[in-house]
């Protein structure tokens, strides 16, 4: 062998224990996740119909429709206020926004089942909201317990925080003289926005986006407490089909499809990262 | 020398992932080690639970109890948190079982009525000893008896669900199942109930309701898939109930968890739900929840069922399994039962002080209604979620 190959061999030597744990520990039990979600319960042939069953049953496919809606209005309304976040942080230096600037991330700290409950504690039907309209002689019920309000509004204490970190951390790759520049042939900032921030930024929304929307799609804990019964969030609906009906079958074709769902928004991010705009090459 | 190093490192990586795979070898060398008694020295016994932490913590508390009196033996509680683990318990014990192993590491085992019936079952009463009164001297006092194989298993404490009301707003709670129905009626938004299979409370709720329509008593112990045709009166009625429960945001709303609708009623957002005694009691005590909160029983009761104890024939330790069995209906420990998580005892209550627990006297063990229907739950709970949850 020449000595290139040889050390070409020993290279993949070395790595072999590593790949041989992740391929034992990762890949093996999704391949017999999905080879589980073609076998037929009873008979352990194989069958659609696990599948069949997640697109056809109506409250399957409302409780498919309610988890993209709430997840998508999550990311939405997350990027949205991180980005403003970030664009404060980045252009306006004052001690409030430094003060803002270190405090932001707090929530994040929080473990997820505390601030769930603090969340519920204010915004129950009984809670503080309802206790405070009722010292001034109404009683406002929310109505965001058991209903999408109310999981969209938690989501976002976990994922404005995060999403901010990532868009901030690009926003600081941006160079003042850039801005500047612009700025001295005259342009507006809302032209500086659109065309010199907006563009130099936009891959790290992508990478926000991409992340928030594949931590919530799975989310357990809040649609668990805060959730209603019908339509379910897909975390709930899966936890309901191994662990309450034990199905397993089943459980492995839901977790399958959320992953299909995963990747696609996957995709997305990895094609923005590969397409090089014209001004980038 | 760098080569060589790398090699080294590499062999060492594999090798310690070949390591890995051989530890569960180890742990059985652990069971034999138990049974060697010399004197002076405190022989093992492995006691095996599932609960909520409320069970982990009592037993806790049992255990080490009984470890400082006892000179012969020492209990060692391994616990498995419910709701993920139950099912694991009667699987794990099958299995130890079928695979025709002795002297395991199950020396005593406790089990709730449901996953009793569950493993008599699945392996059969000869799994486990049949119990020598002659080594339970407490157990003269205890008149209680498990539904399946009684003479196999030993109760020690018995649990049950009950109606818990708001006393403020409720004076006189209803006494039947029909007077409960026309006061969910008669008050539309004022009762919840825990989605089941998330919680007993709401199980046992449900459940009853269904099949209090089936006439023949031994359905309710019965895990034939037959009884399903006749579900459907039962659920009907749930059907029926659906408009007058608790709504929040302008839709009804199941809670999750025994502990989402105990909230509810302790909120004051309920004035009534089905409810475990023992949760009631302990955080009433506990002052998490108002002293308005009282319970009550009603005719056809929910369901309670005695907890008890077994010795698999497996296991390796019987005589420290009695002892233990014993000190668990001693005075003391009774009292520890109902002081610490509200449990019902099984003994005279003459020797037990009971104060703040008045109620559990009011709550008569052999008036309990046993369910269990083993996988039919799972079915049961399923149609649940397809016929019931989904009325929006």
């Amino acid at each position: 062998m020449s000595k290139e190959k040889k050390r070409m061999a020993f290279g993949y030597l070395l790595v072999m224990p590593a790949f041989l744990v992740v391929m034992l520990v990762v890949a093996w039990p999704i391949l017999t996740a999905v080879k589980q979600s073609f076998t037929d319960s009873e008979t352990g042939g194989f069958t659609w119909d696990n599948y069949k069953y997640f697109f056809t049953d109506p409250y399957q496919l409302k409780n498919l429709v309610f988890t993209l809606f709430v997840v998508l209005m999550t990311v939405a309304i997350a990027i949205v206020v991180a980005y403003l976040l970030a664009l404060y942080l980045r252009f306006v230096k004052s001690p409030i926004s430094r003060a803002i600037g270190n405090l932001y991330l707090i929530p994040r700290f929080v473990p997820s089942l505390v601030a769930v409950y603090a969340m519920i504690t204010v915004i129950r039907d009984s809670g503080l909201v309802n206790r405070i309209s009722q010292s001034f002689g109404g009683d406002l019920k929310l109505g965001m317990m058991y209903h999408a309000g109310g999981m969209i509004t938690m989501n976002l204490w976990f994922n404005i925080p995060f999403a901010a970190l990532m868009i901030t951390a690009g926003l600081e790759t941006i160079p003042d003289s850039v801005i500047e520049g612009a700025r001295d042939v005259g342009a507006s900032k809302w032209k500086v926005f659109t065309s010199m921030i907006l563009p130099l930024s936009y891959k790290d929304v992508v990478v926000a986006a991409t992340f928030v929307f594949m931590s919530n799609v799975g989310a357990f804990t809040t649609p668990y407490l805060m959730g209603g019964n019908s339509p379910k969030m897909l975390g709930i609906a899966l936890f309901d089909q191994f662990n309450k009906y034990l199905r397993y079958e089943r459980a492995a074709a839901l977790s399958v499809i959320m992953f299909l769902i995963c990747s696609i928004s996957a995709a997305v991010y990895i094609y923005t990262n590969l397409k090089d705009k014209d001004w980038e090459k | 020398m760098k080569r060589f190093l790398a090699t080294v490192l590499a062999l060492v990586m594999a090798l310690s992932l070949a390591a890995c795979g051989s530890k569960s070898a180890g742990s059985s060398s652990a069971a034999s080690g138990s049974a060697a008694a010399s004197s002076g020295e405190k022989t093992t016994v492995n006691l095996w639970a599932t609960g909520s932490d409320n069970v982990r913590e009592i037993y806790e508390t049992l255990t080490s109890n009984f470890n400082k009196t006892s000179d012969q033996y020492e209990v060692k509680l391994n616990f498995m948190l419910s709701g993920t683990g139950t099912q694991t318990m009667v699987d794990m014990l099958s299995a130890a079982y079928k695979a025709k192993q002795t002297n395991t590491e199950y020396d005593l085992v406790d089990f709730s009525g449901d996953d009793w019936s569950k493993i008599v079952s699945l392996i059969g009463q000869d799994a486990f000893t049949k119990l020598d009164t002659s080594k339970l001297p407490n157990a003269s006092s205890v008149t209680a008896k498990c539904a399946v194989s009684p003479e196999y298993s030993q109760p020690y404490r018995g649990t049950t669900v009950i109606l818990a009301y708001n006393s403020a707003k409720v004076a006189t709670p209803p006494t039947t199942m029909d007077e409960l129905i026309s006061w969910i009626k008669a008050n539309p938004g004022r009762f919840a109930y825990n989605t089941p299979g998330t919680g007993g409370a709401g199980d046992s709720f449900v459940r009853t309701t269904v099949y209090n329509f089936i006439s023949d008593e031994s359905a309710m112990v019965s895990d034939d898939t037959k009884w399903e045709a006749q579900w459907d009166q039962g659920f009907k009625l749930l059907a029926e109930l659906h408009p007058y429960m608790y709504k929040s945001g302008g839709s009804v709303v199941y809670p999750n968890k025994n502990q989402g609708a105990l909230d509810l009623l302790s909120q004051g957002e309920i004035d009534m739900c089905p409810m475990w005694a023992d949760m009631v009691l302990s955080q009433r005590n506990a002052g998490t929840i108002p002293d308005t909160i009282k319970v009550t029983s009603i005719t056809p009761s929910f369901t309670g069922a005695v907890q008890s104890l077994s010795i698999p024939s497996f296991g390796s330790n019987s005589e420290g399994a009695y002892a233990f069995m014993n000190y668990m209906l001693s005075d003391e420990a009774q009292d520890t039962l109902v002081k610490q998580m509200a449990a019902i005892p099984l003994v005279s209550t003459a020797n037990i002080d009971m104060t703040g627990y008045e109620d559990l006297k009011s709550l008569d063990v052999s008036k309990f209604r046993i369910l269990s229907i083993g996988d039919l739950s799972n079915d049961f709970n399923e149609r649940w979620d397809n016929e019931i949850s989904t009325l929006g």
